[in-house]
């Protein structure tokens, strides 16, 4: 077990650092480049649409998915009529594949399928989702979403039936409204779990590819090439090993540093 | 609210269960919920559909098919490659929750109730490793298989994955919560390491087993990246990167539908069979 974590993750790591430095290709020859692949990046008009889409797209993602997450649970908790049949039927998007969720939703988006079908019905659209390129993170986002939010969902779900009800009941009669007691009772006490929820969609965000290779391909004109999508292209449409190993290594950056925020912020909420 | 009404709920609300039976039956919650609840399973619903419509008919969104057929399941398993990519993935799942929890909970064992040096600094490094995204040394790990000939091949693709630091450090915790007792009892009485490994750490350890076992077999049957870069041929290409193959071919809509309900199936069988189980877990031990 130990040998196998040393070959398959200790020693790719550590490689993934390495290999960033050198001008590796598919015929397994290399040189020390030292930092020139890091500064071919900068100058690399790809990079910095890559990092862009990335942002945006997460910027996106994680609002749309804590929302639905947030919302869903504060129902469930709320809710006692069939209670697990509506738990169940949100959470089984989750079961399911991201390239699974991107072969339906790629369907529910085209010109034919079930929403551009609707919307006909009514004498309205077609709109190309995937074809706008102002439109096409956004309804990737929500398919991400619609995929993976059960999971949230129901961490938000545990940490509500953490508060006590004897807190909303004594609000409850000191005539706080309904507001007034999320706000003061229920979102503080709910923040732990809902700041851990908000850390990994942030992270599932930066790593979103599946859904982007079955739908969009990174189009249209490169409106969808996040950063992981530039290494699979890098990597394994240009064979530039090493050119794609630099990317990764920016991406376990940006990954390292919302897992350092989160322990600096979690570190204050426990003083 | 009255004083006189307000004061049995004060008293009820120190039972849990009083509350929300008297709240949560407010329809327009309960129908709010349901809308939602539809919504998010109608997709699936639209797939089934239009995979069990005959070909040629109208189907959703359009119309509705005059009836509804296996046919195009059953010309799908036909489809070259389907049935060997079916097998694959049952072949990429299956093993790898085998191996997975054999490895986790020995390992689990040892760095919880085993003393040997520099044991804190390899569970550290374990840890570690959970921080760097699997993509990020995708390359890295790529070239080291391609170099060891793994491209293409069953051990290629499971054995990189096998290596799994979130099942290790979650056997880990469980295993720390049992008591030391039980271990030095059985060590008086001349236990061998593998019969206390056998004889205690598993049967005790059983829940949270089956627990990660069914969340390792949905990691695996719905991995995507690491099986699309080696799985090259339809030799060791798994569902997943099956499906984006026929996707990319201009197949009619119901026969990809019929493949996307054929993939989904093994997922949804341990959805129904182990959901409150599930459910249950991610509270508990936060695996994703």
């Amino acid at each position: 077990m130990l040998v196998l974590f040393l070959i398959f993750r200790i020693f790719p790591s550590l490689g993934a650092a390495g290999m960033s430095l050198t001008n590796w290709n598919i015929g397994g020859e290399w040189e020390f480049t030292g930092l020139d692949n890091y500064a071919r990046m900068l100058d690399d008009p790809t990079f910095w649409i890559s990092l862009k889409t990335t942002l945006v797209y997460v910027a996106v993602y994680v609002p749309m998915t804590v929302l639905f997450s947030l919302g869903t649970a504060l129902l469930l908790n709320a809710v006692v009529t069939m209670r697990g049949l509506w738990r169940g039927m949100l959470f089984l998007p989750y079961v399911t594949s991201f390239v699974l969720a991107g072969v339906i939703w790629r369907w529910i988006y085209e010109y034919n399928g079930l929403i551009n079908g609707l919307l006909a019905k009514l004498d309205l659209g077609p709109v190309m989702f995937l074809e706008r390129s102002e439109l096409v993170l956004p309804a990737l986002a929500l398919v991400s979403a619609w995929k993976g939010f059960g999971y949230s969902m129901l961490i938000l779900l545990a940490g509500l039936k953490a508060i006590p009800g004897s807190y909303l009941e004594a609000a409850r009669v000191d005539g706080a409204s309904a507001w007034q007691r999320f706000r003061s009772i229920v979102l503080p006490l709910l923040k732990p779990a809902l700041f851990f929820v908000l850390v990994i969609e942030t992270i599932s965000g930066f790593q979103v590819f599946d859904t982007i290779y079955v739908m969009t391909g990174g189009g249209p004109a490169r409106a969808s090439y996040t950063l992981i999508y530039a290494i699979y292209d890098k990597g394994f449409r240009g064979f530039e090993f090493g050119y794609a190993a630099a990317f990764g290594m920016v991406l376990f950056a940006i990954i390292l540093i919302v897992s350092l925020i989160q322990r600096r912020l979690l570190g204050r909420e426990n003083t | 609210m009255t004083i006189t009404d307000s004061r049995p709920a004060v008293r009820q609300a120190n039972t849990p269960a009083a509350r929300p039976r008297r709240a949560g039956r407010s329809w327009p919650l309960v129908a709010l919920l349901a809308v939602l609840s539809v919504l998010t399973v109608s997709p699936f619903v639209a797939m089934f559909i239009v995979a069990l419509s005959p070909a040629g008919e109208p189907t959703v969104p359009g119309g509705w098919p005059s009836r509804l057929t296996l046919d195009n399941m059953l010309q799908v398993l036909e489809t070259s490659g389907f049935l060997e990519w079916t097998a694959n993935s049952a072949i990429y799942s299956v093993v790898s929750v085998v191996i997975i929890l054999i490895t986790a909970s020995m390992a689990g064992y040892a760095f919880a109730k085993k003393r040997f040096p520099g044991r804190d600094a390899v569970l550290w490094t374990f840890l570690a490793t959970m921080m760097v995204p699997f993509q990020a040394t995708l390359i890295p790990t790529y070239v080291l298989v391609s170099d060891l000939g793994g491209v293409d091949t069953f051990w290629g693709l499971i054995v990189p994955t096998l290596a799994n630091s979130q099942a290790v450090f979650l056997m880990r915790q469980f295993i720390l919560g049992l008591p030391d007792e039980l271990f030095d009892a059985a060590k008086v009485d001349g236990a061998s390491e593998l019969r206390i490994y056998w004889t205690i750490v598993v049967p005790l350890t059983k829940p949270i087993l089956a627990t990660l076992g069914v969340f390792v077999f949905l990691w695996h049957w719905n991995d995507f990246l690491w099986p699309l870069v080696i799985g090259q041929s339809d030799a060791t290409r798994t569902l997943t990167v099956g499906l984006t193959i026929l996707r990319t071919e201009e197949m009619q809509i119901t026969l990809l539908m019929a493949s996307a309900a054929i993939t989904v199936l093994p997922c949804l069988l341990v959805f129904f069979l182990l959901q409150r189980y599930l459910v249950n877990s991610i509270a508990m031990t936060g695996l994703k």
